[in-house]
């Protein structure tokens, strides 16, 4: 199929890539016809062995939650794919709306199919209009030809594929908040348990899955689940895409398999740092992951290796820092997203994330205190494990990630009462 | 109903499956602290001051949103639970003022509570606090947001119980704040509820706000004498003051739950009404002129007595209401029916139509006590007439005396000129009432009675349960409390010769006369009411 030895990128770079005329000459929905021959038992029996777990940044096993979809209810059941990418550093999945959403429209149909849903909502972030408008069309044609809606390709599965547009909040990536959202509530994460495959949208059965996962999909039908759990290290299987941006000379998203040495992905795929500078720091996986020192990336791209490193594999979308980045600056900005983006909901995290946000602002400019920086790591403590989501979690970790592997450089702003690096180059 | 067993803090416990750690340990006594947890509002487990440690989870759990399980081993004073409410008291305090004598809330506030109990006593955080200005937001509420703790407990109350959106969340972050939209107000009439349930003094009662100090005041349980619901309140008095300042809810799992509605709340306005009736009055041709009670009741009396030995009992009728108490009906029947021979006697009904909440309704018959009078039996005798008729007849002149157990607007008895013809024609007219009305401005007799603040008793809801108002306080003035008026007249008419000390005998006797009041006393109806022998049945005793 893929001239380029590439899996989910095979056909992006193509004119038309987006159009089902290119996508069906190239094999398209041929893995929806396999998936509708089989039941739903061996779908997701197929999917749990070939070890597709979640690529919106958990890591969690596709098929495990596709099982948890009890079958003795009869609510209907709802499939939401999950296109709010909002991490900074990620845009990944912003590829495959774009270039490739019917690969996208054909895993989320085997899903649908396999969960026993028919109505599948794509949630799309709202900045993501034009993607959004490229998706549409894709699920017009796709409609036209009889692969959404009744009697899909004429074995009585019926699927409506719906997109919801959101409206500007990191927070509704968060799988219950984007339930929310579709609900026409506020955009503010649940209380778990119920968990969404037992109670989801509209109080029903649901499974919330990543783009990128649901791409993965169509081609472990095809290929088999032998085939996608031979790639990568163990439990850390299959292809994946690698959004790189920061110092590298050649920014984009990249397809390698799970467990691309991070030095490779920066120095082969990027074409290194400009200038030949050194790396500094890297975010391996998105703003939520804590940073990774320059010595520290010789280290498999998947997620338990980095788990194991003290950061997070994330979405796999690394920010890389050369030496001039200032990484106070860089801890700022971090925390200045989370606390703009925290729902304000739960206490530690509507509170916390302002407050770290003011003592690395603090520090930056010079006007910090050394007990300053023992606050900021008692506020990463006193948010994380206390909230009801993981943005707690996701803003307390990179401010203790950077105020730990970088502890000097803090002491540094305030010893000499200013930033040494002049604000550095991150803005 | 299932039940669970469990432990919390080392202490077994065994409750309904579905009951949260913070109910699981109040059964046993241990204190659980909650902000946005309320048993009659949705869990939302926002505010996490209420974390707890269960025996092999890595993660606290939020009390409130955590239902127990069979063998759960529940923990609420480790370390880690003690760090993590720390952690909340201290976030919910950065931006919040640490100015404590300046709030109204100061000494009912579970924020400064928990401040004293487990808060730090140190700020740590040195940056400017967010400030908002103080708004009104309707419903007699003030919203001061820089003590918003966004428990959500407001949004939800409106929400829920209100059905209502007439307050919602805003914003987000730290920005995050509760507001109303689009310049609208508060409108519905459970809103007062919010500033019992506001952990701080982010919505206090424009009623109450600034006017005394929660410690100044003594509670006094009560109940609502503004619909035939019956609601439990607390009644707020002012010693020093004399005053009653405020009503609030009290729980009553089988009336009102944990509300009462904006009505009820006002309700205290009423009892400082200026121009309440504070002396009797006697009116002579046009000239009204103040007198006493030694000499308005036997005087009342001999009048009464001399009609109905000129025209016979028919002359007479006694237009009763539902705001008294049962005692007073009780009275009322025995003096009236009983002791006089009078048939013509009723109760006003005019019921309104019902104000329907999801979870609250306000009754449509704005008396408490229609249902005991009825029960009580204070309803035409044989060939008695009802109010309408008695008015009728007042005006062809067959009725000479009219006795009025409480005034009103005269609506309320018939047509408006009709009634003060009939009225204007009568030898004997005798209102009691607190309040001035065009029924007492056209009496011979005006007899200040007392609000139900002032006076002990029982009503009988629309359910049929009888519920106990004790006295709070006595109003300065010449008034009397009714049942004395009453007990007063009728010794003086004859026809009631006990001298009971208080409401509390006259219920004894009610209750051994009436079947449908029987078996009940003080200790049975306790703090919550108790239900008519009858309740389940209609009750009517002729």
């Amino acid at each position: 199929m893929e001239s380029n030895g590439h899996v989910l990128m095979a056909t992006t770079g193509l004119p038309g890539s987006h159009t089902l005329a290119v996508y069906r000459k190239h094999g398209g929905y041929e893995a929806l016809a396999i998936a509708l021959s089989k039941t739903p038992d061996e779908i997701i029996d197929t999917v749990k062995r070939s070890g597709l777990r979640g690529r919106g940044g958990a890591g969690f096993p596709t098929g495990t939650k596709w099982g948890f979809v009890p079958k003795s209810n009869d609510k209907p059941k709802y499939l939401c794919v999950n296109a709010d990418e909002s991490e900074p550093g990620a845009f990944k999945d912003r590829l495959l709306l774009a270039k490739d959403p019917h690969q996208v429209i054909e895993g989320t149909l085997i899903g649908a199919f396999a969960i026993g849903a028919r109505r599948a909502y794509i949630y799309i972030r709202g900045e993501f209009a034009h993607e959004a408008s490229i998706v549409q069309a894709a699920i017009d044609e796709a409609r036209a030809a009889g692969l959404v809606g009744k009697n899909i390709l004429k074995s009585g599965f019926e699927c409506e594929v719906v997109i919801y547009l959101g409206a500007g909040a990191y927070i509704c990536g968060e799988e219950t908040a984007l339930i929310e959202s579709i609900e026409g509530q506020r955009g503010e994460p649940r209380l778990k348990p119920p968990f969404p495959a037992v109670v989801g949208l509209f109080g029903c059965p649901t499974v919330v899955n990543n783009v990128e996962t649901l791409a993965c999909v169509p081609h472990i039908m095809k290929r088999g689940w032998e085939w996608f759990a031979g790639i990568g290290p163990e439990r850390n299987t299959g292809p994946k895409l690698y959004g790189l941006s920061g110092h590298v000379n050649r920014p984009g998203v990249y397809e390698a398999p799970m467990g691309i040495s991070l030095r490779t992905l920066i120095d082969e795929y990027g074409g290194g740092v400009p200038g030949g500078r050194p790396v500094k720091g890297v975010i391996p996986g998105g703003a939520s992951c804590p940073v990774l020192r320059g010595d520290e990336i010789d280290i498999s791209m998947d997620f338990d290796s980095l788990t194991r490193a003290g950061s997070l594999f994330g979405t796999g979308t690394p920010v890389v820092m050369d030496d001039t980045t200032c990484m106070v600056r860089a801890a700022w900005i971090t925390a200045r997203f989370f606390a703009h983006e925290s729902c304000g909901q739960c206490t530690p995290c509507r509170e916390g994330c302002g407050w770290m946000q003011r003592i690395l602002w603090k520090i930056e400019t010079g006007r910090g205190e050394e007990r300053d920086l023992d606050i900021l790591l008692s506020v990463t403590d006193q948010i994380e494990g206390n909230t009801i989501c993981a943005l707690g979690d996701a803003a307390a970790w990179p401010t203790r990630g950077f105020a730990k592997k970088f502890r000097d450089e803090f002491l540094q702003h305030i010893r000499e009462k200013r930033c040494p690096l002049g604000g550095g180059s991150l803005h | 109903m299932a039940v669970v067993k469990l432990q919390v803090d080392g202490r077994e416990v065994v409750v309904e499956k579905g009951t949260n750690l913070i109910e699981a340990g109040k059964k046993v006594g241990v204190f659980v602290p909650s902000f946005c947890y309320h048993p009659g509002l949705p869990v939302v487990g926002v505010c996490r001051i209420c974390l707890c440690e269960i025996e092999g989870r890595p993660k606290l759990v939020a009390g409130c949103a955590t239902p127990v399980e069979e063998g759960m081993k529940v923990i609420t004073q480790s370390a880690n639970v003690r760090e993590a409410r720390k952690a909340v008291m201290e976030f919910l305090l950065i931006h919040h003022p640490l100015d404590c004598p300046m709030c109204d809330k100061g000494g009912e506030c579970t924020l400064q509570d928990y401040t004293m109990m487990m808060g730090p006593a140190h700020t740590r955080f040195t940056f400017e606090k967010q400030t908002w200005p103080e708004e009104d937001v309707g419903g007699k509420l003030i919203l001061n947001k820089n003590r918003c703790i966004l428990c959500l407990r407001c949004v939800n109350l409106c929400k829920t119980v209100a059905g209502q959106d007439e307050i919602a969340v805003l914003s987000r972050g730290e920005e995050t704040y509760i507001g109303t939209v689009a310049g609208r107000k508060i409108e519905n009439e459970m809103a007062g509820n919010i500033a019992d349930i506001c952990p701080v003094g982010a919505l206090t009662s424009k009623d109450f706000r600034f006017r005394s100090r929660p410690w100044e005041l003594k509670p006094v349980g009560s109940v609502c004498t503004l619909c035939s619901k019956g609601c439990n309140t607390k009644v707020w008095y002012h010693p020093r003051r004399n005053e009653v300042v405020r009503i609030t809810a009290r729980e009553n799992m089988d009336v009102n739950q944990w509300w009462i509605c904006d009505r009820g709340r006002g309700a205290f306005w009423g009892i400082h009404d200026p121009n309440r009736l504070l002396q009797p009055t006697r009116r002579q041709g046009d000239a009204t002129a103040p007198t006493t009670w030694g000499q308005a009741i036997p005087a009342i009396a001999e009048s009464l007595r001399a009609i109905v030995e000129r025209h016979g009992p028919s002359a007479v009728g006694v237009v009763a209401s539902g705001e008294l108490t049962n005692e007073e009906c009780y009275l009322a029947r025995s003096i009236f029916r009983d002791g006089l021979g009078l048939a013509n006697v009723d109760v006003v009904e005019r019921p309104q139509p019902p104000v329907v909440y999801p979870k609250f309704t306000i009754e449509g018959d704005r008396n408490p006590n229609t249902r005991g009078a009825r029960a009580i039996g204070l309803a035409p005798g044989p060939r008695g007439l009802g109010v309408a008729d008695m008015i009728r007849a007042a005006a062809e002149g067959s009725i000479h005396a009219l006795v009025f157990l409480r005034g009103g607007p005269l609506e309320q008895f018939g047509d408006p000129q009709a009634v003060a013809r009939a009225l204007g024609r009568l030898e004997l007219l005798v209102v009691m009432d607190p309040m001035p009305s065009p029924v007492s401005g056209r009496a011979h007799w005006v007899l200040p009675g007392v609000s139900f603040a002032e006076r002990e008793g029982t009503y009988t809801n629309s359910q049929g349960r009888v519920q106990r108002a004790p006295r709070v306080f006595t109003l300065r003035g010449d008034t009397r409390e009714d049942w004395r008026i009453l007990q007063d007249l009728g010794r003086s008419l004859g026809v009631w010769m006990h001298v009971d000390a208080g409401p509390q005998q006259i219920f004894q006797r009610l209750a051994a006369a009436n079947p449908a009041f029987a078996g009940l006393d003080y200790t049975v109806l306790g703090d919550l009411g108790a239900p008519l022998a009858a309740a389940s049945a209609d009750v009517a005793v002729g």
